[in-house]
């Protein structure tokens, strides 16, 4: 199916523009490593709150359904999960999937298992923030940076889409030159890297770092989670371990309809061109 | 679909149940857009879809309608006393002598004193009497029925009806919920000698 088959007033919203085309899922958010800015404060010990696999292939269905035409999957590090791979090549028959990663669990076991989406309309999204291993290593983990340069290439080589994503509070044309020559050295071109600016909610506040963000900051694009549906994927975040329902549209998930139609209402609901400046994305 | 931890006490904000105006999710901000919006509203708040369906609903049931507001206070007051709901008792004592009954009044409905003691007029006994098997547990007779009517036009009664079943859901609720009664409240409560 795709969104041009597709009526409704959900498709009608996304064609022209009045919301995001992409429904995100927070797999889950347990992860093996605890960054500074970590928005979910995630880490080795957190309440997991995994979306389950059927549920997670009932959005991606009905997101293609319903007229949405991405779909983003991330956590926490969401191939904690085993059956990650599997999961993500069967989402990807409805919608292509952008799915973030942190990359440092690619060894051989997982990189045997992940080739299951070679040529499909996957993207891992993984993160990488400076060209140097320590600045790198200092906001997310030790070795963070030697793991991911050592995962991408493999990855390319296997023939699946790799994007960077870069989180920094600010970063010098100089550094920002040395990173892009890195990951295009990686086999990632530019056009495949995106650089957002790191939102002040989970630990970040803890830290200080990261720029207040609004509603109207941040893309309305539908975000399900197993504790409900949000405004976001920048919204189903956790601070002092308690999920934030500030940015929470309905504890109904399914059917998407259910949300889906109450973020459009919500987004007609707001002012003209009361869209961010703040590029977070 | 929940979270696999089976205890979800220490998982979100709302350890009392009640959302505070900065975790007020979008559906529900603009019940809190001018203070405050009372412990109902931010209980339902965690479920903003049942909230922004309830809501209407309550208004509708409760609030300003064809029937006047001292007698829609008759029915709140003696079926939150029926059902022995502290938080609607207190909150709608308040709210009754605001709509002009008297203490005494307010003290029958409220069970501390007969209702032949403060009530007199004959459509307001009748509506106390279809109040009290409607908010009862027993079966509604006849009877009953056909004496209601004789005071009451059907559309009255069938929204008086409506008004005790509403009235018994928030009960439940608020008992349920351990809902906290509100300080001008208790204040008010106190100054009028009805705490
Ligand atoms: S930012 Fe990503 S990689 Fe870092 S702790 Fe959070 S979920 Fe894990």
């Amino acid at each position: 199916m795709t969104a041009s088959t597709v009526d409704g007033p959900i498709a009608g919203a996304v064609a022209e523009g009045t919301l995001p085309g992409r429904v995100w899922m927070y797999a889950n958010y347990h992860c093996n490593i605890a960054c500074v800015y970590c928005l979910t404060e995630s880490g080795p010990r957190v309440a997991p709150r995994v979306l389950d696999a059927q549920a997670m292939l009932d959005v991606a269905r009905q997101a293609a359904e319903l007229g949405f035409t991405d779909l983003g999957v991330t956590g926490g590090e969401i191939f904690l999960r085993p059956e990650m791979p599997d999961l993500l090549a069967e989402i990807s028959r409805h919608l292509p999937v952008i799915a973030l990663t942190n990359a440092t669990l690619f060894q051989r076991r997982l990189l045997d298992r992940i080739d299951v989406l070679a040529g499909l309309p996957v993207a891992l999204q993984i993160s990488l923030d400076r060209p140097d291993a320590d600045a790198n290593d200092a906001m997310r983990a030790p070795d963070n940076f030697a793991k991911v340069v050592a995962a991408i290439p493999e990855l390319v080589a296997r023939g699946i889409s790799v994007r960077i994503a870069t989180t920094v509070e600010s970063i010098d044309d100089v550094e920002l030159d040395r990173l892009c020559a890195l990951h295009r050295g990686l086999g990632v071109p530019d056009e495949d890297h995106v650089i957002r600016p790191i939102v002040a909610r989970g630990r970040a506040i803890d830290h200080g770092l990261g720029v207040g963000a609004v509603v109207t900051d941040l893309p309305a694009e539908l975000t399900i989670t197993a504790d409900g549906a949000f405004w976001s994927p920048f919204g189903p975040t956790v601070h002092g371990g308690l999920l934030d329902t500030d940015l929470l549209i309905t504890r109904t998930t399914a059917p998407l309809s259910v949300p889906a139609k109450a973020l459009l209402r919500l987004v007609e609901g707001q002012p003209r061109g009361a869209d961010s400046a703040l590029n977070i994305r | 679909m929940r979270a696999l931890a089976e205890d979800h006490s220490d998982l979100d904000h709302h350890s009392d149940l009640l959302v505070g105006p900065d975790q007020a999710p979008l559906l529900a901000r603009p019940y809190y857009a001018s203070g405050d919006p009372g412990p109902i509203v931010a209980a339902l708040a965690q479920v903003p879809e049942l909230l922004e369906t309830a809501m209407p609903f309550l208004g509708a049931a409760l609030g300003p309608s064809g029937i006047d507001w001292r007698t829609k206070e008759i029915v709140i007051v003696r079926t939150s006393a029926l059902a022995g709901c502290r938080y609607c008792v207190q909150a709608h004592t308040v709210v009754a002598l605001d709509a002009g009954l008297s203490l005494d009044e307010v003290r029958a409905l409220r069970t501390d004193i007969a209702v032949a003691d403060a009530f007199t007029d004959p459509r307001e006994l009748a509506l106390l009497d279809w109040v009290d098997v409607v908010a009862g547990s027993g079966p509604v007779t006849d009877d009953a029925r056909a004496a209601v009517r004789r005071r009451w036009a059907g559309h009255e009664v069938v929204e008086l009806t409506a008004l005790v079943g509403a009235t018994l859901l928030l009960n439940r609720f608020a008992t349920a919920l351990a809902l906290p009664t509100g300080p001008d409240t208790t204040a008010r409560l106190a100054t009028e000698g009805l705490s």
